[in-house]
């Protein structure tokens, strides 16, 4: 499992336009410039108090639906967790790392991970009807198992400008008009929300790294892939990431969600 | 004679005008307001004599004062409170722009420190009627990584600035609002000052 769904943040689980509580992805479209407008607007509507995560917002309805947030006291436990896990055990581990690893060779694992997870993008593109998309996932995956060295390369972005499809399968059933539920965090995981939390188990079953580990094996291995694999990407980029949303923030647990929410909705327009 | 060269200079004036008027034009517009402003930002980052962490103070301070100009913090703030804008004293308003600049401030003049050469290219720039622009930048990172980072514009009497950055579809205001209006549903306007006091004196140590 990806560490710190974070990853999911940048690395494009994409939530689609259909699952929105409402009409949030018309409107943006037409909105984007728009919304400049909600200047005078937006503060006119205010004087209406109405519940905690229905409201505040305001202004921004046509950017931010509502947040649905059943279960935060746990959320917030698990929000907790993960941050304390991640300061105190990941940071110091990947801090380390950084200094012994030069950045490009920690670019090519990730690179080599990316390449064999090619199958769960192949067929979330397909399952979306994506055809050139799986065909260039599929590109992508000959060449660089071969020209790129088993993966550690990545000459088809370079050099053949074919760009990774970011597909899952959380975003192939909203395409399917599920809804996206409340918003969970998860250990380890981080944010999520009940359909991409299923879309999570789909793309684990489509994900070559589960069933070698399911056959091949032992229990305390996989698990310590899984961890590199999270600490190799933190060192890259999400722990920068995962700190630059919430160390400047007031409140760190919603400018986590308010963050994979706005990222995730930027994701349904692309 | 003399006619004649009043007549020809006047000419050339004139052609010399509507050959320069697009430069002069470019100059105004949202996008290079945006690089010139980056530009210098970098400037400071690459100066060699203010490198090092011993130097971080004075370097921060310097790049402080070549980008805050561009933004517009009391739009900001005005956007971050959103609907609670309205009930705050022109004092309490005052104050909060402040408290509001200095987060954001030492959030994100902090982050330069670790500066690597980055590169920021410009995408497109995108007016909106008259007062409204926004400019789409990408940030590539030494790994390879592409940010995008859209800055969102409104003219002021024919200045622009700044008032929101969404980096990767995360605008910053928004994010701020989510927050504060999250806090003032459960609490005061009062703690909510206090929070950012705390924030701030934290920050500053």
């Amino acid at each position: 499992m990806l560490f710190f769904g974070l990853a999911a943040f940048f690395s494009g689980k994409e939530l689609s336009a259909e699952n929105l509580p409402f009409a949030a992805s018309e409107e943006l479209a037409d909105e984007k410039l728009s919304e400049s407008g909600i200047s005078d607007k937006d503060i006119a509507v205010s004087d209406d108090e109405e519940e905690p995560d229905e409201t505040g917002r305001t202004g921004t309805e046509a950017e931010m639906p509502l947040v649905k947030d059943t279960l935060q006291p746990f959320n917030r436990a698990m929000f907790t967790f993960n941050d304390k896990a991640f300061r105190y055990f990941f940071k110091p581990i990947y801090t380390g790392y950084n200094s012994m690893i030069p950045v490009q060779a920690r670019v090519s694992v990730r690179n080599f991970y990316t390449n064999i997870r090619m199958p769960v993008r192949f067929f979330n593109c397909l399952f979306q009807s994506n055809f050139k998309g799986a065909g260039t996932e599929m590109l992508r995956f000959v060449i660089n198992s071969t020209v790129g060295v088993a993966g550690f390369l990545d000459p088809a972005k370079s050099k053949f400008h074919l760009e990774r499809q970011e597909r899952d399968f959380g975003q192939t059933l909203g395409k399917y008009k599920m809804e996206s539920g409340t918003y969970i965090v998860w250990p380890f995981i981080g944010p999520s929300n009940t359909r991409d939390t299923i879309g999570l188990v789909g793309d684990t079953v489509l994900d070559p790294i589960t069933w070698v580990s399911y056959f091949f094996l032992k229990p305390i291995e996989s698990i310590g892939n899984y961890t590199y694999e999270s600490v190799n990407d933190l060192s890259v980029d999400t722990g920068d990431t995962y700190e630059s949303v919430t160390k400047p923030a007031i409140d760190p647990y919603i400018a986590l969600q308010d963050a994979y929410l706005q990222n995730r909705m930027k994701r349904i327009k692309e | 004679m003399n006619k004649r060269k009043v007549i020809s200079s006047m000419f050339y004036g004139v052609v010399l005008l509507i050959g320069m008027s697009p430069f002069l034009w470019a100059a105004e517009t949202p996008g290079t307001l945006v690089m010139e402003t980056i530009d210098r930002g970098l400037t400071v980052l690459k100066d060699p004599s203010l490198k090092g962490a011993e130097k971080a103070q004075e370097r921060r301070q310097r790049l402080w004062k070549e980008i805050s100009p561009i933004f517009d913090f009391e739009e900001m703030s005005k956007r971050a409170l959103g609907q609670h804008w309205k009930k705050r004293s022109p004092e309490e308003k005052k104050e909060f722009v402040e408290l509001f600049t200095n987060i954001l401030k030492d959030a994100y003049i902090g982050k330069t420190d670790t500066y690597s050469g980055e590169k920021i290219v410009f995408i497109k720039d995108k007016q909106d009627g008259k007062d409204y622009a926004s400019v789409q930048t990408k940030i590539i990172t030494n790994t390879g990584a592409v940010v995008l980072v859209e800055y969102r514009m409104l003219s002021n009497a024919g200045k622009w600035q700044i008032y929101d950055v969404i980096i990767e579809g995360v605008s910053l205001v928004n994010n701020y609002r989510s927050q504060f209006n999250n806090i003032l549903m459960k609490s005061s306007y009062n703690e909510l000052v206090q929070k950012i006091k705390e924030k701030n004196g934290k920050e500053a140590t």
